[in-house]
């Protein structure tokens, strides 16, 4: 225990490095123009929007850091993986909208052409004879076979 | 924040004194901020976040009874921040154990400064919640209640990690120990 108080009683003994003296007035000069900016009377507007990207900006970085501490790296390479499978998601919807353009009605002078051309067709292949529009025909009479009655007499 | 930097348009208390609060706290927090992150970029990054933060919020110190302990807080969150925003808690041990670079002053005696060198590596090894704690329990003074009320962590989890943190330095500088002792 003695042993444990001396090595401590060492420890604390030793002189502590000093600050380096050039800090002073450089931290002081900093503490003060930030100290006279947030004491700046209104700001004009554009101004102010300028100053809170600048003092924002470093605040939403730092967010994201602490965000995506501690693999940011990672976390940047899954964003860009998902920026690329939504870019190409969105290329290939132009797909659909090209078809419908193809399937649009045909113009008044395609549809003379066509009706024409059906008139023609209708003159070559003579009158169709219109379906039967009854029901369903009953099955055709089968002959009833007397296999089995014959094998039971028997 | 930036935020209230911008939205804080009320002057400065008259006993609020900048240079005071520098001169008064600058050299502890220095020695924890160099022995926490181990870097002395990040420490002056770190201080000068600090006061910055101090002077565009005068009024947060208005309520504060230990002044100290309110600015170690300040200075351990900004460097914990710092850390994640640079994602360096790994590369920052890495460095740490490489660079070895000290928190103590330089020695001329060669077994005082064998010895700091063996600590610093020492406290390399540690991770940085036991560094923190070490360090404001051996060179900040202060008690296990004020280090969990600092750090914001219970008081058994301080004084389990002080004692982790002592034993491994115990452990690592036992032959330098035992031979300048």
């Amino acid at each position: 225990m003695n042993g444990e108080d001396q090595f401590e009683e060492r420890l604390r003994r030793l002189p502590q490095r000093p600050v380096p003296p050039s800090w002073r007035e450089e931290i002081l000069l900093a503490a003060r123009q930030a100290s006279r900016s947030s004491q700046a009377p209104c700001l004009a507007t554009s101004k102010r929007s300028e100053q809170g990207v600048t003092h924002f900006a470093p605040r939403w970085h730092a967010m994201l850091s602490t965000l995506l501490w501690p693999h940011p790296k990672a976390w940047a390479g899954l964003a860009a993986i998902w920026m690329l499978v939504l870019g190409l998601n969105f290329a290939t919807r132009d797909e659909p909208t090209r078809v419908v353009r193809w399937t649009a009605p045909p113009s008044p002078q395609m549809r003379e052409l066509l009706h024409q051309q059906e008139q023609l067709f209708a003159e070559l292949i003579g009158p169709i004879a219109p379906p039967d529009a009854d029901g369903p025909k009953p099955p055709a009479p089968q002959p009833h076979s007397q296999r089995g009655e014959q094998f039971l007499y028997t | 924040m930036p935020s209230q930097r911008v939205l804080n348009v009320e002057p400065m208390p008259a006993d609020f004194d900048l240079e005071r609060l520098y001169d008064d706290h600058t050299q502890a927090l220095f020695a924890f901020l160099l022995n926490f992150t181990h870097d002395e970029d990040d420490t002056r990054d770190v201080l000068q976040e600090v006061f910055v933060k101090l002077a565009c919020q005068p009024d947060a110190l208005c309520a504060v009874r230990d002044q100290r302990a309110y600015l170690i807080r300040l200075a351990h969150n900004a460097a914990i921040d710092l850390m994640r925003r640079r994602g360096a808690r790994a590369r920052n041990h890495e460095q740490f154990s490489a660079e070895q670079i000290s928190a103590f002053a330089p020695n001329t005696d060669p077994d005082e400064a064998a010895f700091c060198k063996g600590l610093a590596a020492a406290l390399g090894q540690l991770p940085p919640e036991q560094r923190a704690v070490v360090h404001l329990k051996l060179w900040d003074g202060r008690t296990f209640g004020q280090i969990a009320a600092v750090l914001d962590i219970p008081l058994n989890t301080a004084g389990s990690r002080y004692r982790y943190g002592l034993d491994k330095l115990r452990e690592l500088l036992r032959p330098l120990y035992e031979e300048i002792k």
